[in-house]
């Protein structure tokens, strides 16, 4: 009950702010709390379970493509095309991740990418579905229950999204599944002697963690309702990864520090300093590797794992 | 515990954006404020930045000259890192900050998503430089413009050049970059169009460290002609290596990538002959004009794309200037009733204007094909795409 109650004050609280700020603030405060739910369900992939994937960021586009494509082409509800969405999510997500769990490490990681570089490709030949290297755009959100969900509304939206993630992940983690995953990244053999089906829970944190990232995405096409291939491309899964290690992999909390940290970077030091913000960004990168291996998190946490 | 601190860092978040809010303000005195966004370290960073150097000697030039209604430019510059989506965000940046328009300088896609801010604000907003086709087609704003050539006049122009050579057998060769790919696709279907066959076509993988069994296959065809669609710069110079070193001699239609002065500094002694679609012809009277102020001023040659950021603050300053206020719905009106406007970019005797119901500005006959001659871009062969 106590946790209802504060679960609650953080959706009441996170939405009060985005009812306070102005076009701007609230342009940047919506990205960011994206970004925070991509890091969260990929920390959960990368820092939980150990799986060095690149496809995290071409679930997002997977799904905010669906939902545009689905309601705009194909001309289904909203509801049904959300459904549709996640379940293209989740045959995609199966179909890399089954082969993909023979796979390990180095090699799980090129074809994640060879997968994420497909996706860009996809985007651009696929005509007039895709919109091609243009995109897709002037469509917006239909109205739910004869509500137009827009402006701060939609920021209520975004909250939630980040919290459901938040919650989802949160569970998952404290979980026997959530154990399961540890044990694997630390020893696959030692989690296979045990009793872990090695294999089954690798697709299933996969698949999981990749439709998190497909609904965010579907989040996500309704924010400038337009979507196109760069927004999807591999410098911004690069960025993804970043997050999750400075902030701290395997950490919940490390994932929020580091996607904020990143993601607000550039805005506060350009004015100061310009573009060498992007040298910072390298410095920062490297200092935590270096000085604070466990990331950004590790720096007001004294034991490891802590604030799971 | 964790949903307390969860908490806090939200908070805390939420503080440093609420403090970072800035405060717009009113336009009807001091500065015209005019938004500018830019790349400065993201994939448009090389052709943004001599754009937006062009916009800002521009605004010099109109400034020390008494401004614009009386009031000095004021340009705003922003960084959207060449990301559509902080495109978008500074786009509303720009229009908290009170600008009273907003130019675009980044890659076509970023221009688009800021767009979607423009159509919601009122804004105008305009891009001198993106070249992407649908931009003023995909999403109906009536509050954007565009005078960058589209790609279709690009291609159109380097195929009239073509029907003047009365070629009938080409190849077509370009790189693995979606523009590349992209850019290579207007040319084989232009050319299909106007009954040229393309009896080879060949790609240059990136990462490639050379183009010879690519080039020997184009040999092997025996083309009258090479079309090079490549827009990377790596793969573009090995296609040319590979060229000299085979000793091919049939001439090369290159796209409008080769128009940027890099490639006198990194294909030195391979790009004489060389033909290429441009939008700027050194002869122009105005042009002549501009090379010399800008030189006075910066101490070095302007190219192209200084010329494009040039004539977008002028052509802004024209539409401030003609609607006698900074008022948004005045500057879109004035805008859209541009003709006629002269600049330093295009043909001779060509110039800008927004026919009726289009906003796109740039006249279709206003490019040329120019010629490298000793590895500089030399002398205009042709002109305009009819």
């Amino acid at each position: 009950m106590k946790t209802v109650v504060q679960a609650a004050l953080v959706i009441v609280v996170l939405s009060a702010i985005g009812f306070l700020l102005g076009p701007w603030q609230t342009d940047i405060y919506r990205k960011l709390l994206l970004w925070i739910a991509l890091a969260l369900s990929y920390n959960f992939l990368f820092g939980v379970a150990g799986q060095v994937a690149f496809s995290h960021f071409t679930f997002y586009g997977i799904g905010a493509y669906a939902i545009v494509i689905l309601v705009t082409q194909v001309g289904m509800p909203l509801p049904l095309a959300a459904l549709a969405g996640v379940a293209l999510c989740v045959v995609l997500a199966l179909a890399v991740a089954i082969p993909a769990t023979r796979l390990d490490g180095f090699y799980l990681a090129l074809a994640t990418l060879a997968l994420a570089q497909l996706f860009i490709v996809f985007l651009n030949e696929g005509g007039a579905v895709t919109g091609g290297t243009g995109g897709l755009a002037s469509y917006r959100l239909p109205d739910i229950a004869g509500v137009t969900l827009s402006g701060p509304r939609y920021t209520v939206v975004i909250v939630l999204l980040t919290t459901l993630t938040w919650g989802v992940i949160s569970r998952l983690d404290r979980s026997w599944f959530g154990r399961a995953c540890r044990a694997i990244r630390d020893n696959p053999q030692a989690a296979a002697a045990m009793g872990i089906d090695v294999a089954r829970t690798r697709v299933i944190a996969f698949t999981l963690t990749s439709v998190l990232a497909g609904i965010a995405g579907m989040v996500y096409a309704f924010v400038d309702n337009t979507v196109n291939p760069p927004i999807f491309g591999l410098e911004n899964a690069f960025l993804l990864l970043f997050m999750v290690i400075i902030g701290g992999s395997g950490s919940q909390f490390g994932a929020v520090i580091g996607a904020t940290v990143l993601y607000l970077l550039p805005f506060v030091l350009a004015p100061l300093i310009g573009h060498h913000h992007a040298l910072v960004f390298g410095v920062v990168m490297l200092a935590v590797i270096l000085v604070q291996p466990r990331g950004l998190v590790g720096l007001v946490k004294s034991r490891p794992g802590a604030g799971q | 515990m964790l949903i307390r601190k969860l908490t806090a860092a939200t908070l805390t978040a939420g503080l440093v954006l609420t403090s970072a809010a800035p405060v717009a303000t009113a336009q009807t005195q001091g500065p015209i404020r005019i938004g500018v966004i830019t790349d400065r370290v993201g994939p448009a960073k090389p052709y943004a930045e001599p754009v937006t150097l062009g916009a800002a000697f521009a605004a010099r030039e109109i400034n020390a000259k008494g401004g614009v209604l009386g009031r000095q430019i004021e340009l705003q510059i922003e960084d959207d890192q060449g990301r559509p989506d902080i495109s978008a965000t500074m786009a509303r940046k720009l229009v908290d900050a009170g600008a009273v328009m907003i130019i675009s300088l980044s890659l076509s896609t970023a221009t688009q998503q800021a767009q979607t801010v423009s159509l919601e604000t009122k804004t105008p907003h305009y891009t001198p430089s993106n070249s992407g086709d649908t931009l003023t087609t995909q999403i109906a704003n009536p509050w954007f413009w565009q005078t960058g050539p589209l790609g279709s006049t690009q291609v159109a122009t380097l195929l009239s050049y073509a029907r003047t050579r009365n070629l009938k057998r080409v190849a077509l060769i370009t790189e693995t970059s979606g523009l590349g790919q992209m850019t290579a696709r207007s040319f084989r279907d232009a050319l299909q169009r106007n009954q040229i066959e393309v009896v080879a076509e060949e790609v240059v993988p990136s990462g490639a460290t050379t183009a010879e069994p690519q080039m020997q296959k184009i040999r092997a065809a025996n083309p009258e002609a090479l079309f090079m669609a490549g827009v990377v710069t790596p793969e573009n110079v090995l296609m040319l290596r590979a060229y000299r070193q085979l000793g091919l001699k049939m001439p090369i239609l290159a796209s409008y990538n080769m128009s940027v002065p890099v490639y006198s500094s990194v294909a030195k002694g391979l790009l004489d002959g060389i033909a290429f679609v441009d939008a700027f012809d050194p002869a122009r009277p105005e042009a002549r004009r501009f090379v010399e102020a800008f030189r006075k001023d910066q101490g070095s040659d302007p190219y192209n794309l200084h010329g494009y950021g040039y004539d977008g603050i002028y052509l802004v300053a024209d539409a401030i200037r003609r609607a006698g206020s900074t008022d948004k719905e005045k500057i879109r009106d004035a805008m859209q009733s541009t003709r006629g406007f002269v600049g330093v970019m295009g043909s001779q005797g060509s110039s800008y204007g927004f026919a009726e119901g289009r906003r796109t500005g740039f006249d279709a006959n206003g490019m040329v094909v120019r010629l490298y001659e000793q590895d500089q871009q030399g002398r205009v062969v042709h002109t305009g795409a009819r």
